[in-house]
């Protein structure tokens, strides 16, 4: 683990824990707050204000980095709400591991008119995935979204290299 | 970070690429995987009435030290017995193929996805029993 999953990106930016943050606020408030302790602009006055300074704002922008993305906002709410809840869960259904290494065969065979369809559907099991992982969280049930999280994984790759093929 | 020569070698020509039939009563599979890298792997062992492996076959997708690992695995277990099998560790493969540390994780992909096929096996073993028990 990174030292900047540690903090709480959430904290950082003085939000709510919540897997939906309105793109618009939040990038307003990063610019709020790296305006407000701007290295250049925030003359410090001696050197341990100097480092406090770009230490936070080396932590809003990691924090930064994780909340725009929600996959990554996801993975770091699963983590505080339940600590380890990641490493917990990655052993995945042999059912399901044995669909996404169908899938793999598929993408790795599919060229022409199959790729645009197979693309959708990919991407429509990624966004299965990432609704699944909210309403587990609405639950409660934060190793099942953490779960999904890791099976999200596959997806993501399934379609990534669908692209490097074209 | 460079292959060594026998992952290489594993990578480009891998053995026992395929698929048993995962119905037979005689057949083990194993599907594991590795969520943070993507990886998965499917072992799969034919075993014959004296407990003796008489076919390996794997399916990996993944990176070539995933591949090489269950390559390799596939051919320890052509020929050897269950309980042999099952004695295998994942830091026999780590020597046998040179991993370096950030690779070690496939060959524990491996040895478990070897665990995984005897235990299937085993199952449907003692499911064909208490079948024939009834019948």
């Amino acid at each position: 683990m990174s030292q900047a999953s540690a903090l709480d990106p959430f904290a950082v930016f003085g939000l709510a824990r919540s897997l939906d943050l309105d793109d618009k606020t939040l990038e307003q408030r990063y610019l709020r707050l790296s305006r407000e302790c701007h290295p250049d602009l925030h003359r410090a006055k001696d050197t341990a204000d100097c480092i406090a300074v770009l230490q936070r704002s080396a932590e809003i922008n990691d924090a930064w980095k994780v909340l725009r993305d929600p996959w990554q906002r996801a993975r770091a709410l699963v983590e505080l709400l339940s600590p380890g809840a990641l490493d917990r869960t990655k052993r995945l259904d042999p059912a399901f591991l044995a669909d996404a290494l169908e899938l793999a065969e598929e993408v790795a065979m599919a060229n022409g008119d199959a790729v645009p369809p197979l693309r959708t559907r990919i991407a429509a099991a990624l966004e299965a995935d990432f609704a699944a992982v909210r309403a587990e969280l609405q639950h409660g049930a934060v190793d099942a979204a953490a779960r999904r999280l890791h099976a999200s994984h596959y997806h993501r790759k399934a379609l990534q290299d669908l692209d490097a093929k074209s | 970070m460079a292959y060594s020569d026998k992952v290489l070698d594993h990578y480009q020509n891998p053995r026992n690429v395929g698929s048993l039939d995962k119905d037979d009563p005689n057949v083990g599979t194993g599907v594991v995987g590795a969520p943070e890298c993507g990886d998965v792997m499917k072992l799969q062992i034919k075993v014959d009435d004296s407990g003796k492996i008489v076919d390996a076959k794997f399916k990996t997708y993944g990176c070539g030290s995933a591949i090489a690992s269950s390559s390799l695995a596939t051919e320890w277990l052509k020929g050897t017995s269950v309980d042999a099998a099952a004695q295998i560790k994942n830091t026999q493969i780590v020597e046998e193929l040179s991993l370096p540390p950030v690779k070690i994780h496939c060959s524990v992909l491996a040895e478990d996805a070897i665990k995984a096929a005897i235990d299937d096996w085993k199952k449907k073993q003692g499911a064909t029993k208490a079948a024939e028990a009834k019948g």
